[in-house]
């Protein structure tokens, strides 16, 4: 099942959506509230320059006297830019000493407050503008005289419609801006997640190998639940790896004694007269197929790493020296010298005991198994680099480097024909117990002979 | 003795119960937990078999609840499971051994007598004396005839196992145990050889022999 790109239908790409859309509502509110508040703020601002000129003639007036004041107003008419402003100076008998309305309804104006005029009710000396709708007015007594100004409407009018048009095309420009920022990041979004969802998909139909395409140094959630879901498929692969192992180890191993008990079983049942010595063979197989069998499964138990929850301290003098005991009677037996050396300083480790005893045993044994007469085996406990080494050394044939990475295998038996002594399981546990306790093996030449040395560092002890 | 058996599977039952019989043994066979702890509290037996995997209450509960009921018989847990835990969960359930199927019945039946052996002692004791032969448990000395035999110290553990299960038979798993704590298989025969050395000091020098090799079956101390 493969997932093509679902479009709009998708979650992230939905979720960006939404999203632009709330941003563009946001985006209008504020600019229609910035356009309100601007058509207020410049009103306001005419309504204060006209207080402000009303003030100045008033001065005027109380310094200079009527002459002065009258050629203020007239030169206020003179700098007025397209009849945006208009004036009326009126005297006590409301005659027009000096202005550049020509006529208007003197009701227009009234007390204090500014009123608004249509443009229609108004005559003035020169055109209206042609924006122009009308204008604000407002009237003040200057001694005895009523002094009337006007500003057109437009003036704040174009001021607003430059910002309208402004606040429009930003609106616009940030809302497609936010839409298509979107669709873009909804878009990454969902082929990383498509990506995820492939790979999964790969591996459900049998690819344990496919991982999920990852760029250093990213460390957003994607990344981290990418390289999560990286992590156990590793683990799964490996655990899978390890499983087809057992399988074909089991397959390999377990055949041909099974097909020797078979064969026993079948003679003894032709047998008028059952061979008691026929039967007792038969059970040596079983024995054989059991231990076998056992190692397998304890292999594969030490992998899986379960038992690290009940790990505690250790003293690994002690286990090589319980081991060293086991086998040097053994050792001797066979004409060969086992010798032990302790650590001259505490080598604890974090680990399980009886574990830790089977890997020696079974590295000694490997030794004792492996080498001639005369070979002297030395097994030594080292903590004094700060990690607690357990090594164990022969000068015995040794192997050949190209098969040191092979040793470790299950079933490996050097050259040696399937009918030589043990199962081929014994470095294998010993590989599958240094891992579990986070543990280094190394395999070097003793020149001549083998050295195993066995360097818990992964774990520490408090 | 007499035996309760607690195994759900017929076949295993069968096998073991007329194996036993043979022996000379009277038993009952349970077939699931809660009958077996039942069982267990009515009547006396001198050891019990326990499976671990039981319908109704798992071997594992079963030997906690007969231990709080404080039933001290000896018991014997038997399990398919070869984890490597499973031996230690037992033990801490409250058994007193552990065999893991599939077993040979000579390996279980010298366990069992070793198991019913054990007398409920209230004081460890000082000497152990077989025959001419003698431990002093205090000193860690070893004498016969009246001549003292020096020892390594695990030939020491291995002969003090042996003569405290004067009579019986000790298997060689039973001895890597016990001795070693080897909990796995060596392919080298670690139990030989060191038998081997006792017999030398032991045996060789005086006219009788204590230790005897029970063949496929694995060694008996007795005079």
């Amino acid at each position: 099942m493969k997932i093509p790109w679902s479009g709009f239908r998708s979650t992230s790409t939905k979720l960006s959506l939404q999203f632009a859309l709330l941003y563009s509502v946001l985006v209008a509110l504020m600019f229609l509230g910035a356009y309100r508040l601007s058509i207020y703020e410049i009103r306001d601002r005419t309504f204060d320059r006209m207080r402000a000129d009303a003030e100045t003639l008033t001065g005027v007036y109380a310094n200079h006297g009527a002459d002065r004041l009258t050629e203020h107003v007239k030169a206020l008419q003179t700098v007025n830019f397209e009849n945006s402003r208009i004036f009326l100076l009126l005297d006590q008998n409301d005659r027009t000493v000096s202005g550049n309305i020509l006529e208007m309804d003197p009701a227009a104006v009234t007390g204090d407050d500014v009123q608004f005029i249509p443009v229609n009710d108004i005559e003035i000396d020169g055109d209206h503008e042609d924006e122009v709708n009308g204008y604000w007015l407002a009237q003040t007594r200057i001694g005895p005289f009523q002094f009337i100004q006007g500003t057109g409407d437009h003036v704040g009018s174009e001021v607003v419609e430059a910002l309208a048009v402004a606040l429009v095309i930003g609106s616009v420009m940030a809302i497609a801006a936010g839409l298509l920022a979107g669709v873009w990041v909804g878009k990454i979004t969902e082929k990383r997640i498509v990506d995820i969802s492939n790979t999964l998909d790969r591996v459900s139909t049998g690819d344990l190998q496919a991982r999920i395409p990852t760029s250093d140094g990213a460390s957003d959630d994607l990344s981290r639940v990418s390289e999560s879901v990286n992590a156990t498929l590793g683990r799964l692969e490996t655990l899978l790896e390890t499983q087809q192992q057992i399988s074909s180890d089991i397959a390999h191993d377990l055949r041909t004694p099974l097909q020797r008990l078979r064969q026993r079983l079948e003679r003894l049942q032709s047998q008028t007269q059952p061979d008691p010595s026929e039967a007792g063979a038969s059970l040596v197989e079983v024995e054989d197929i059991i231990t076998t069998f056992n190692a397998l499964l304890r292999i594969a138990q030490v992998e899986a790493g379960d038992q690290r929850a009940r790990f505690e301290k250790v003293d690994l003098d002690t286990v090589a020296e319980t081991v060293f005991e086991a086998f040097e009677p053994s050792a001797e037996n066979q004409s060969q010298t086992l010798r032990l050396t302790r650590s001259p300083s505490t080598a604890m480790v974090l680990g399980d005991r009886a574990l830790l005893l089977q890997l020696a045993s079974n590295l000694i044994e490997n030794a004792l198994r492996h080498c001639p007469e005369g070979t002297t085996i030395d097994v030594t406990v080292d903590a004094s680099d700060g990690h607690a080494t357990l090594t164990v050394s022969d000068n015995g044939p040794g192997i050949p480097i190209e098969d040191c990475e092979r040793v470790f295998r299950r079933f490996y038996r050097g050259d040696k024909s399937r009918s030589s002594a043990g199962h081929g399981l014994g470095l294998a546990m010993v590989s599958a117990i240094a891992t579990l306790h986070e543990a280094e093996v190394s395999l070097s030449d003793n020149e001549p002979g083998l050295t195993v040395g066995i360097t818990f560092r992964g774990l520490k002890v408090d | 003795m007499r035996i309760l058996i607690v195994e759900d599977d017929a076949e295993t039952s069968e096998y073991i119960s007329s194996s036993l019989n043979a022996l000379g043994h009277t038993y009952e066979v349970a077939s699931d937990g809660k009958q077996a702890f039942l069982q267990a509290l009515d009547s006396d037996f001198d050891v019990m078999i326990v499976d671990r995997m039981l319908p109704k209450l798992d071997g594992l509960a079963l030997v906690k609840s007969i231990r709080s009921a404080d039933v001290k018989t000896p018991i014997i847990f038997l399990s398919a499971m070869n984890g490597l835990h499973d031996r230690i969960d037992g033990l801490e359930a409250g058994a007193d051994d552990y065999l893991v199927k599939p077993f040979a019945f000579s390996e279980l039946s010298a366990r069992l007598m070793a198991l019913t052996r054990r007398p409920p002692m209230q004081s460890e004791p000082t000497m152990i004396k077989v025959a001419d032969l003698e431990v002093n448990l205090i000193a860690h000395t070893v004498t016969r005839a009246g001549q003292e035999i020096p020892v390594q110290p695990r030939e020491y553990r291995l002969l003090v196992h042996l003569m405290r299960n004067e009579g019986r038979v000790v298997t060689r798993t039973m001895l890597l145990e016990a001795v070693w704590d080897f909990h796995f298989d060596p392919k080298t025969n670690v139990v030989e050889t060191h038998i081997s050395r006792l017999r030398q000091k032991i045996d060789k020098p005086f006219v009788k022999d204590l230790i005897h090799t029970v063949r496929g079956f694995g060694y008996s101390l007795h005079a």
